[in-house]
């Protein structure tokens, strides 16, 4: 996982509100395999980025050049609601974003992004709606997302704190994920299992599975 | 002193390796199971990078949600749907590259992971079981703490640690007492249960199912009753195992066998809960007064008594209900006081890790003994070992002579993610879980019930009262 300390990035506003997980990685994308160089890049967002026959839609931000080379998208309110399709998350990663500013996340999605070494940020509505402007003013501004001191830098240069869970943060700028967090309990996990199969040796695998059985 | 933890407490407790700070718990996994819908995330994220399985033998990866029912003996090669067909098969592979025991479409236990798991013993109370699939509580019909677990990156991390991160949940019994009526099922306990609580009733809790009903419930009953507890928003459901379990459990492949079947059996006694251990919240229900169930809505708690009517959504109070009830009907095609023995169907669906087990065909093929289907519909045995069990007794007789397809097992028209889904505008009576709006293809319409009252609405081809079948 990437570490995440301070970015500053150009930002693109989506002012949309309510943006489903069906949206942000479309159905039909969820059964492709995710490769390098072959990811959910394309798929995020799909719709609301091309049309019908595939062509990008010119009055869509995100397909504005200015915006080319964003890596915050600045959401309306609800990002990453409707059905718990974790694809989602990876969708927002792999188009090459590293955070996202918005009213409200979906819980379950918010976790997810925080687990993929994405920022998600929860600023009040009047600052985003003030982003938004800001960035519609100046197309390609860039945004700074502090987050060992918990502050976005808005284009204008005003600041704005923001709140996250002490535990994720420290991961986040660490850029240590669970699996990693986990691991340093490897040698209590170890004897936990030992002891456990000493005093239930009955316990069933599925080896006979793997040896085709 | 007598133990006061409930089940859920000494399992949960028994699998604590450490706490964090911020109070979760990190639990040994003892076993979990893998399903292909949306499992290639977590094996593609660890390709990424780099991460191996902890103990590779402690999975078991089933195909069932994406497997087609029908043509197996071609092989993948066999499924039409390209895009199924590479959900299926990249299944195989990242089983095969990470070194996962998997069950493929050719083995011949395959089935739904929540029926094969308990028939085949890998799920045993005291337990902690994982799976990436919201049905997973089932198990927990064994006194088993069967959790599910995301498709990603939970998975991802039970893969590479065989440990998962949880908080305690909140516990509630809810206690189901008396003699349940002629032809009135877990099926109906729990849809009952839900119609009261609503699909956001146990949201929160770990349940334990209790009662002098739930005692005199077979084992497969209460598989049943546990599948369904997500439907009424709980993540875990359970049941103090007794001597019902013991005897399901003895002489199935996977369960403890001589000096090891003594010292297991010692241990499970000391796990279920006292009638006085203190619960969070406690409910309670009258078996006495409950009848067959059917669902009219698009919601699992959208239920009545067959002998009941389509709601008048002029008649809720509730706001946000009446709204619900609304759209739920307009979708639905249904107009409100509609008797709900009136109610025309199109095709049934007898399946589902709910109710697709050797029991469950049972109740379906003695309604339909002799008698003929008036409407197509397909039987999706929940295991290849419960097709083989049903061939033998001649069920799969009883259903082709009814007019009904005989199908191989898996999750079929539950979940539809396999192209076994209903055609726009067409209504079935099914034995599945879930009745959303589009859960069995879009536009099609789901009502929910036992398999017998399944087979009685294929006898007439509309919403029936199992119990005016008469000879």
């Amino acid at each position: 996982m990437l570490p995440f300390t301070v970015l500053t990035a150009v930002a693109v506003p989506l002012e949309i509100a309510k943006i489903d997980t069906g949206m942000i990685l479309p159905g039909r994308f969820m059964r492709r395999h995710r490769r390098p160089g072959h990811d959910y890049s394309e798929a995020f967002l799909h719709d609301l980025r091309f049309d019908e026959k595939g062509v990008p839609r010119p009055e869509f931000a995100m397909n504005m050049p200015a915006y080319a080379k964003a890596e915050i998208l600045v959401t309306d309110s609800d990002f990453g609601c409707g059905s718990s399709r974790e694809g989602a998350a990876y969708a927002v990663m792999d188009y090459g974003l590293r955070a996202l500013i918005g009213p409200s996340f979906a819980e379950i999605f918010y976790g997810n992004c925080l687990q993929n070494g994405l920022l998600p940020v929860t600023l009040p509505e009047p600052v985003v709606h003030d982003l938004w402007a800001q960035l519609r003013n100046t197309p390609g501004a860039t945004i700074t997302i502090d987050l060992p001191n918990q502050q976005v830098i808005a284009p204008d240069g005003s600041a704005h704190a923001f709140e996250i869970n002490q535990l994720r943060k420290e991961r986040l700028v660490l850029g240590i994920d669970d699996i990693d967090v986990t691991l340093e309990h490897r040698a209590a996990i170890d004897a936990f299992e030992a002891k456990r199969q000493q005093a239930y040796p009955w316990l069933p695998n599925a080896a006979h599975v793997l040896a085709g059985h | 002193m007598a133990d006061k933890r409930s089940l859920y407490q000494k399992v949960w407790d028994e699998h604590v390796i450490v706490t964090s700070p911020q109070g979760e718990d990190l639990l040994y996994v003892d076993f979990n199971l893998i399903n292909e819908g949306g499992s290639f995330l977590a094996f593609d994220q660890m390709r990424m990078e780099g991460r191996k399985p902890y103990r590779p033998a402690q999975h078991l990866a089933i195909t069932d949600h994406y497997l087609p029912t029908a043509n197996r003996a071609a092989g993948p090669a066999g499924i039409g749907n390209l895009e199924i067909r590479k959900v299926v098969e990249m299944l195989a592979s990242n089983t095969a590259d990470f070194g996962v025991p998997h069950m493929n479409m050719h083995h011949t236990q395959q089935g739904i992971a929540h029926v094969v798991a308990p028939e085949l013993g890998y799920a045993q109370p005291g337990m902690l079981i994982t799976c990436n699939d919201s049905h997973t509580a089932t198990n927990g019909a064994l006194g088993a703490l069967a959790i599910p677990i995301g498709a990603s990156m939970q998975l991802r991390h039970v893969l590479a640690t065989q440990t998962v991160w949880l908080k305690r949940a909140r516990t509630m019994r809810i206690s189901v007492t008396g003699t349940l009526p002629e032809a009135v099922t877990s099926k109906d306990v729990i849809l009952g249960i839900i119609a009261q609580i609503g699909i956001g009733g146990a949201t929160g809790y770990a349940v334990e199912y209790a009662g002098s009903t739930v005692r005199a419930m077979s084992m497969e009953a209460r598989l049943t009753m546990c599948n369904m507890s997500i439907e009424a928003g709980a993540r875990i459901g359970m049941i103090s195992p007794d001597d019902t379990v013991y005897q399901y459990l003895n002489g199935r492949v996977n369960a403890p066998k001589g000096a090891d079947w003594d010292r297991a059996l010692a241990y499970w006694r000391t796990l279920p809960t006292q009638d006085d251990t203190p619960f969070d919240r406690e409910l309670s229900f009258d078996a006495t007064k409950l009848a067959p169930m059917v669902s009219w809505g698009t919601s699992p708690e959208d239920c009545s008594p067959i002998d009941g009517a389509v709601p008048d959504p002029a008649l809720i109070t509730d706001a946000d209900r009446r709204r619900h009830v609304d759209r739920a009907l307009e979708y639905m095609q249904l107009t409100p006081r509609t008797r709900l023995a009136d109610i025309a169907i199109d095709r049934v669906f007898i399946g589902s890790c709910t109710n697709s087990r050797i029991e469950d065909l049972r109740s379906a093929a003695k309604v339909l003994r002799g008698r003929k289907a008036a409407v197509p519909g397909m039987v999706s045995p929940g295991s290849t070992t419960v097709k083989r069990q049903a061939e033998a007794e001649g069920l799969d007789a009883i259903f082709r002579a009814a007019g009904l397809d005989w199908r191989d097992a898996g999750c079929s028209m539950c979940n539809g993610s396999n192209g076994e889904i209903l055609s726009p505008g067409e209504r079935a009576a099914s034995t599945t879980n879930r009745n959303f709006e589009g859960r069995q293809g879009r536009g099609a319409m789901t009502h929910i019930m036992s398999p017998a009252m399944v087979a009685a609405a294929a006898v007439t081809g509309k919403l029936t009262d199992v119990r005016r079948i008469t000879d």
